[in-house]
């Protein structure tokens, strides 16, 4: 017979298993990962991976994701640049997904991230109120739907495609699907217990 | 809290949305258990879940394949005509120079997707048959590890915005790939979100018990 405190219950992020949380060196009972549990780098990686994302998200905004070239006029649009040309052509729902998709979802992600990342080490006055699982769920959820915006430059680049009218991917293309990739690593190297630790 | 032994742990569940320890109770054949905090689905209990996973994955295995060999989108564009497949999709990003893209877009659209279906089919005939404890261990691991990153959906709603801007450039055309993405979008999403992995967990429990034992 054992007893323990119900705070000490952790689930497993690879197979959802309920262990006990033994300190330092945990590893799972029903898989055998490693639940990591550093106690002085806690959340450095995740900090690592968004500060990465952050830094690739300036050039992914700067530059153009789309270049069109049409009978030797050449022509490059941005994402805002993309949104805003969507929405006067009058495609609303397009836009407003495209908007969502790229500028919205990257931005609350950082957010979220920066918020979770500090308020786990410096607990402020009204966290109690906010549901910081929840919050962490959402932004696993939203977070690989940025992709979107990418994978469109990737269709268009490769179907128009003649001498004369021609679209290529732009530099944003790049540094914006490293920009998802970190976040994505970011919110994945979050560690959920440390919620549970600072409530 | 008291618990007779760690093995005791089994019977409880974390809720996967707001970290609350749920009590693991039996429940009827084909109904779903839901968190007592925040009513996200917890588990639920299929007693044929070893078939349908199986059939819906071969089904999904066979409409990825047609997803893949077939055009997705054609368009007239100054009297020529201009077709895509998603492996031409991303050969063309190769081709331009986008590795960084393409790598991701070959792991994301195409090699996880196709893991994911061809683990789904290796685990649960080792399930069915009773054999493999150990590597259905390994598999269920590399399940859960590659699953948030299989983007297929997402390349599908992809396909619907890149066909919007597609208008202004001349007439075009869907393919049977589309089609056939749809219906792999479809059982994809069916067999990801609703066959959830700590189910597989409980039922790898339930054939291999020894483990539990030792």
């Amino acid at each position: 017979m054992i007893e323990i405190d119900e705070d000490k219950l952790i689930r497993c992020p690879v197979c959802d298993a309920v262990n006990i949380d033994k300190g330092k060196k945990n590893s799972c009972r029903r898989c055998g990962s490693a639940i990591y549990h550093h106690k002085k780098f806690s959340t450095e990686k995740s900090w690592a991976y968004l500060i990465t994302a952050l830094i690739a998200y300036i050039p992914a905004n700067l530059y153009p994701m789309l270049v069109t070239s049409a009978f030797g006029s050449r022509e490059g649009s941005t994402i805002l640049g993309g949104v805003v040309l969507l929405w006067e052509m009058g495609s609303y729902p397009v836009a407003v997904i495209i908007f969502i998709a790229s500028i919205m979802i990257p931005i609350s992600k950082f957010l979220i991230l920066f918020y979770l990342l500090i308020s786990v080490k410096y607990p402020l006055g009204k966290d109690k109120k906010v549901n910081k699982h929840k919050l962490y769920y959402f932004t696993e959820v939203i977070g690989p739907w940025s992709m979107i915006d990418v994978f469109v430059v990737a269709i268009l680049a490769a179907l128009i495609h003649l001498s004369s009218v021609e679209i290529l991917a732009g530099t944003a293309a790049t540094a914006f699907a490293i920009s998802v990739f970190f976040t994505l690593l970011a919110a994945h190297a979050f560690d959920e217990t440390l919620i549970k630790e600072n409530r | 809290m008291k618990l007779e032994n760690e093995d005791a742990l089994n019977h409880y569940i974390i809720c996967q949305q707001c970290y609350t320890l749920n009590e693991e109770l039996p429940i009827e054949d084909g109904s779903k258990a839901c968190c007592a905090e925040c009513g996200e689905i917890l588990y639920r209990y299929d007693s044929k879940l070893i078939d349908h996973a199986l059939s819906w994955s071969i089904t999904g295995l066979i409409f990825f394949a047609l997803a893949n060999a077939f055009p997705l989108v054609m368009i007239d564009l100054l009297g020529s005509e201009q077709f895509i497949t998603i492996p031409k999709t991303i050969a063309s990003l190769f081709a331009n120079g986008f590795y960084i893209v393409g790598f991701l877009c070959l792991f994301l659209i195409f090699i996880f997707p196709l893991m994911i279906l061809l683990i789904n089919i290796v685990l649960f005939t080792l399930l069915k048959t009773g054999r493999g404890e150990d590597l259905t261990k390994e598999l269920l691991i590399l399940l859960s590890r590659i699953t948030p990153w299989s983007m297929a959906d997402i390349f599908f709603i992809s396909i619907l915005v890149a066909l919007v801007k597609l208008i202004a450039f001349g007439q075009i055309h869907i393919g049977i790939s589309f089609w056939a993405l749809m219906a792999f979008v479809l059982i994809d999403l069916y067999i990801t979100k609703s066959i959830r992995i700590p189910e597989i967990w409980m039922l790898r429990k339930k054939i291999f018990p020894k483990e539990a034992a030792a």
